[in-house]
């Protein structure tokens, strides 16, 4: 695809769950240790990049195809912290439009452009919304464009669900050349149980965690400096754990098709796990052990 | 087999079927909001191959479209839709505005319902149709643009109309799918007059959207394809309107004979008018029949024979080619895409021919299928469409085109509706059947 052959990986996930926040400390790691970056925030949101960019403006790509016939780089990219090229497809106003042709476009548009040439990236990061609600959310891992997808989740059934999707997608597009699974990112897992729902979920569905990022408040306060924890708070056991997974990015390439649970099954995947909870919030069973 | 004739279609989408339906009303200007693509096949597709064509396929006649990009699929169009619309309303004349939608906008979700009722607020008489051709066959557009006029027309203001006692709505002939539309519409008016009624055709030339503020006041509604069932059934729940559903338009005199009765049963006609009409017509039609009798022994018109076509169509034609004709049927289909209980009741009136004859009965919409029916019948006449043809050829069986899409005739307001229609029928199918003949001399 480039003259330097760039990693291409998409992170996926539920609205909410920490896709742009792990996202963006991941490429601020990659790049802190010499690689050369690009983030592409595939959400209508366009939120994606903040944090490395100190929050200056970014003109979106299709906004910007929206107004101009002829776009350039320069016009939609931005470079933020440690030379990491930070882009933004966005998306139309809620409730109109087609967000999902819309990341098709601004795809496409990138391959245009040759960006990926120019640009010379190690990595190529794309953060995407997360219930492969429609086909345009899948071209990252579709077209071949990705190799690797990552997903965020939490102990909530509702990301888990997501992630569910998002392994139906890749079993789906895997087998013609599209991207595989490298693993599940558990972030923000507060409840005791929480840890070993998220295994078991794995466990069911063929895949494994690639890391365990724990809520914190450093997250939360870099947050509001415009920064990732890797710049912000580059000391902390936090910035530790970005740099963990990072690691384990470029150490580990083995990838695998996830089993996904059909309706049925995740349904009483849930209800059981349902029942579990109950017990120890009743307070039947001892806690931890119980589960 | 059936993907590789798939450029071999019968008939096309639910966006077209709207337009064709709509296009049929005068002063009615449909505005469609789609890529430039749906436009531009209605016009050099389905006006080509559908006999005469409604007013908005017009030449000088502007297609009005919005032709969408990718900028509003990704965005929205709706402010393109907005535009156009108003450009529309400025530039072509017209007394009622409906927007149809193609695939893509539908698939974007423009709200369609939002920006007509916001071009009515203004002032504009403007309704919308949702059309997408993934809704449906042509047929589904037909059903669709019937829908939203009855749904939406009485939010349009208009004119008060003095009532029209003994108005009977027609629905169920779907403009250019049906090549004879116009003139199966005039043979039906020409019917209902003489039984006393007046016909509300809805379409065709002279029509307008007066037509369509009628329908409440109609006494009935007559349906003579599966398709009209829709449009009759919500009049029938709005206003109470009751309807009958012929098998087809009725072909010969036998046919319009028994629609006379259901009429007469049914509404308060004039009896001993009703009767007079009837007997001159079927002497004069009997009479007629008699003139073409050396013709029809020296040309041997007795012949086996298949016949494809619409559930509009098929069973009145059948009836008359075996009936009255003395034409033995080999294969009969039936090509519109019909729901399985609609294709059970259609099939109904024609088993005893089909028994009596050991004819074969099928549905098929595929050409493939269609082509492999019609050589297994060996037949000696082909009574299609002109996708039909290269079959007849192979069988060195006369052929006749009647059946959408039509290439090699020029339909206006010829039909084979009533009386005159069956007449008109005899004189297509004989032309057809002598073609061959050359003149020896004695
Ligand atoms: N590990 C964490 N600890 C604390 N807050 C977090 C963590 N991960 C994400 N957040 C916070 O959660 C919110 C949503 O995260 P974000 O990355 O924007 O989600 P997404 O991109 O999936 O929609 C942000 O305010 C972010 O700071
Ligand atoms: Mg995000």
């Amino acid at each position: 695809m480039s003259a330097k052959t760039a990693k291409h990986i998409a992170i996926y996930g539920k609205g909410g769950i920490g896709k742009s926040t792990t996202t963006s400390n991941i490429a601020a790691a990659l790049a802190e240790a010499g690689h050369r970056v690009i983030q592409i925030g595939c959400d209508p949101k366009s939120d994606s990049t903040t944090i490395l960019r100190g929050g200056n403006d970014l003109p979106t790509v299709l906004d910007t195809l929206r107004e101009h016939s002829k776009v350039k780089l320069e016009d939609i990219s931005l470079v933020g912290f440690k030379n990491i090229l930070c882009i933004e497809a966005g998306g139309p106003v809620p409730g109109v439009g087609c967000a999902g042709r819309g990341i098709t476009a601004a795809v496409e548009l990138l391959r245009e452009l040759h960006l990926f040439e120019q640009y010379e990236a190690d990595y190529v990061l794309y953060d995407v919304l997360g219930d492969v609600v429609c086909g345009g959310f899948a071209v990252p891992i579709r077209d071949g464009l990705a190799q690797r997808a990552y997903v965020v989740t939490s102990s909530d059934f509702m990301a888990i669900f997501a992630a569910n999707n998002l392994f139906k997608a890749v079993a789906k597009y895997a087998p013609s050349g599209g991207a595989r699974l490298g693993g599940v990112i558990a972030n923000g897992l507060i409840a005791p149980y929480a840890k070993r729902l998220v295994d078991d979920f794995v466990d069911r569905t063929g895949t494994h965690v690639v890391g365990y990022v724990p809520r914190s408040l450093v997250v939360n306060q870099s947050e509001l400096y415009g920064k990732t924890v890797i710049e912000a708070a580059p000391e902390t056991d936090q910035a530790e754990i970005y740099r963990g997974l990072a690691r384990h990015i470029v150490e580990n390439e083995e990838v695998t098709i996830p089993r996904p649970l059909n309706g049925p099954e995740l349904k009483a995947w849930a209800r059981e796990w349902g029942d579990r909870i109950f017990s120890v919030e009743a307070g039947e069973i001892r806690e931890q052990e119980a589960i | 087999m059936s993907t590789s004739y798939i450029e071999r279609s019968r008939g096309s989408c639910a966006l077209h079927g709207a337009l064709a339906t709509f296009g049929a009303i005068e002063g009615v200007v449909p505005v469609i909001h789609a890529t430039s693509g749906c436009g531009v096949q209605y016009q050099q597709g389905v006006t080509q191959f559908g006999g005469a064509i409604p007013a908005c396929a017009a030449w000088g006649n502007p297609l009005s479209s919005s032709n969408i990009t990718e900028k509003h699929v990704v965005f929205g169009g709706g402010s393109r839709l907005r535009e156009q619309l108003k450009n529309t309303i400025k530039l072509l004349q017209g007394d009622l505005y409906v927007v149809v939608t193609g695939c893509s906008t539908e698939m974007v979700g423009d709200d369609i319902p939002a920006m007509t009722k916001e071009g009515r607020e203004q002032g504009w008489p403007v309704i919308y149709a949702n059309t997408p051709g993934f809704r449906g066959s042509i047929h589904r557009g037909y059903e669709l643009a019937v829908h939203a006029l009855i749904e939406q027309l009485p939010g349009i203001p208009g004119p008060e109309l003095p009532p029209e006692p003994g108005l009977v709505n027609l629905l169920g002939i779907i403009p250019q799918q049906d090549p004879f539309w116009q003139g199966h519409l005039l043979g039906l008016e020409r019917i209902f007059e003489a039984a006393g009624l007046t016909a509300n055709p809805l379409l065709g030339l002279g029509h307008g959207i007066d037509r369509w503020r009628r329908l409440p006041q109609a006494a009935l509604t007559v349906v003579t394809s599966p398709w009209g069932r829709d449009g009759a059934q919500l009049l029938e729940e709005k206003y109470g309107t009751p309807w009958v559903e012929l098998h087809g338009i009725p072909v010969g005199a036998r046919a319009t004979g028994a629609l006379l009765d259901a009429l007469a049963e049914r509404l308060p006609v004039d009896a001993a008018r009703l009767a007079a009409y009837r007997q001159t017509q079927e002497s004069w039609f009997e009479r007629n029949l008699v003139r073409i009798a050396p013709q029809y022994y020296a040309g041997g018109f007795q012949q086996e024979f298949a016949l494809v076509g619409e559930s509009g169509f098929v069973p009145g034609a059948a009836e008359f080619l075996v009936e009255t004709l003395g034409l033995i049927p080999k294969l009969i289909v039936i090509t519109d895409p019909l729901a399985e209980e609609t294709r059970d009741a259609w099939a109904q009136p024609l088993q005893s021919l089909v028994d009596t004859f050991k004819a074969k009965l099928a549905f098929a919409e595929d050409a493939g299928e269609i082509d492999d029916l019609l050589r297994a019948s060996h037949a000696e006449l082909i009574i299609g469409s002109s996708l039909d043809r290269p079959v007849a050829d192979e069988l060195h069986a006369s052929f006749l085109p009647v059946s959408f899409p039509v290439a090699n005739r020029l339909v206006l307001n010829r039909g084979y509706a009533g009386y005159e229609g069956g007449l008109a029928f005899i004189e297509d199918l004989g032309s057809a059947l002598l073609r061959g003949r050359s003149i020896k001399l004695i």
